[in-house]
């Protein structure tokens, strides 16, 4: 069993992902989104631990936190969204930001655009914008568990919360606990 | 031969203890693991200040006792393994292929959904993973 890589089908994942959206928004917390959102943030915590323990096998243990960091840019995102993040910032002081210019789990989503007026009415493509990030926020506290599970697992205890700006990029800024 | 294998958590919180003799003295084992955590953290920390080794996963013999050559292994999410055997002329590629396929045993069980994180392991499949291992050990079996 060891040695050998386990893939699952992508529509799978991003079925299961729209799935427990749905499931804990609408049927089991409708009036509660802020515990909705923690319920799926722990469910992709449990399973970010999980990831970081079997990525980082057979491999030398890091010596601090940036190093930790590099290992979720590059080989636990490539793994897990199939690219590595494109930008990483740090103010460092504890924060880093995560730029993923096209987020995978975000490329299929699309939002019903409002009609717009004219041709060039700026003001309607700046509001299906923000009705757009609105909408994917939800779909990535799976994500930003996931990150957060597997950053404690190796370690590095904090927060991690996710930006959207415009579909498909988003934002995770994580904040080291000190 | 192996008497004991042991897993230890990030916090020094035991996950799982097998010994492979008969006369079934686990609490002898227990002690000879505890004494080893010392030995692994001090490893660890040394590591960093030498520079040497490089942050390897496998830790090598921590100590030999009476009757006993204890190795130690440590994942990179510091979960300890650690290995009590008899045997005195062992090949280092044996004891690291062992410790690979422990890590890899450990790495399934804790996948498992119905298994709480810290807390221990009460899987039987992995016990017989374990076993298994235990088994083929110095054999060059790949599992």
């Amino acid at each position: 069993m060891s040695g050998a890589t386990w893939e699952v089908a992508e529509s799978c994942v991003d079925s299961l992902n729209m799935e427990l959206v749905a499931t804990y928004y609408k049927r089991l917390h409708p009036t509660k989104p802020e515990l909705a959102a923690r319920r799926i943030e722990a469910i992709g915590y449990q399973v970010g631990l999980q990831l970081a323990e079997r990525y980082t096998r057979d491999r030398p243990r890091f010596s601090d936190h940036l190093e930790s960091i590099k290992f979720i840019c590059k080989d636990f995102w490539a793994e897990v969204f199939k690219k590595q993040v494109d930008n990483l910032k740090t103010n460092h002081k504890g924060v880093f930001v995560l730029q993923d210019n096209r987020f995978r789990w975000l490329t299929r989503i699309s939002v019903d655009a409002l009609p717009l007026a004219g041709a060039q009415n700026e003001s309607a493509v700046a509001a299906n914008a923000v009705r757009a990030s609105q909408a994917a926020g939800q779909y990535l506290y799976f994500p930003c568990g996931l990150i957060r599970g597997a950053l404690t697992n190796l370690g590095v205890p904090c927060g991690v919360s996710a930006e959207v700006t415009t579909l498909p990029a988003c934002a995770f800024v994580v904040r080291i606990k000190v | 031969m192996i008497v004991c294998v042991a897993v230890v958590g990030h916090n020094n919180n035991p996950l799982y203890l097998q010994s492979f003799v008969d006369d079934d003295n686990t609490l002898k084992f227990h002690y000879i693991v505890h004494c080893s955590l010392d030995v692994i953290e001090e490893k660890v920390s040394n590591s960093k200040r030498a520079g040497v080794n490089l942050n390897e996963t496998f830790l090598g013999l921590l100590y030999p006792t009476e009757d006993y050559k204890v190795f130690g292994y440590m994942s990179n999410t510091k979960i300890k393994f650690v290995l009590v055997t008899t045997d005195h002329d062992l090949r280092d590629a044996d004891v690291r292929n062992f410790f690979r396929r422990l890590h890899g045993a450990y790495v399934d069980a804790a996948s498992n959904p119905f298994h709480v994180p810290g807390k221990r392991i009460t899987s039987a499949a992995f016990a017989e993973r374990v076993s298994n291992v235990v088994k083929t050990f110095g054999f060059g079996a790949a599992a």
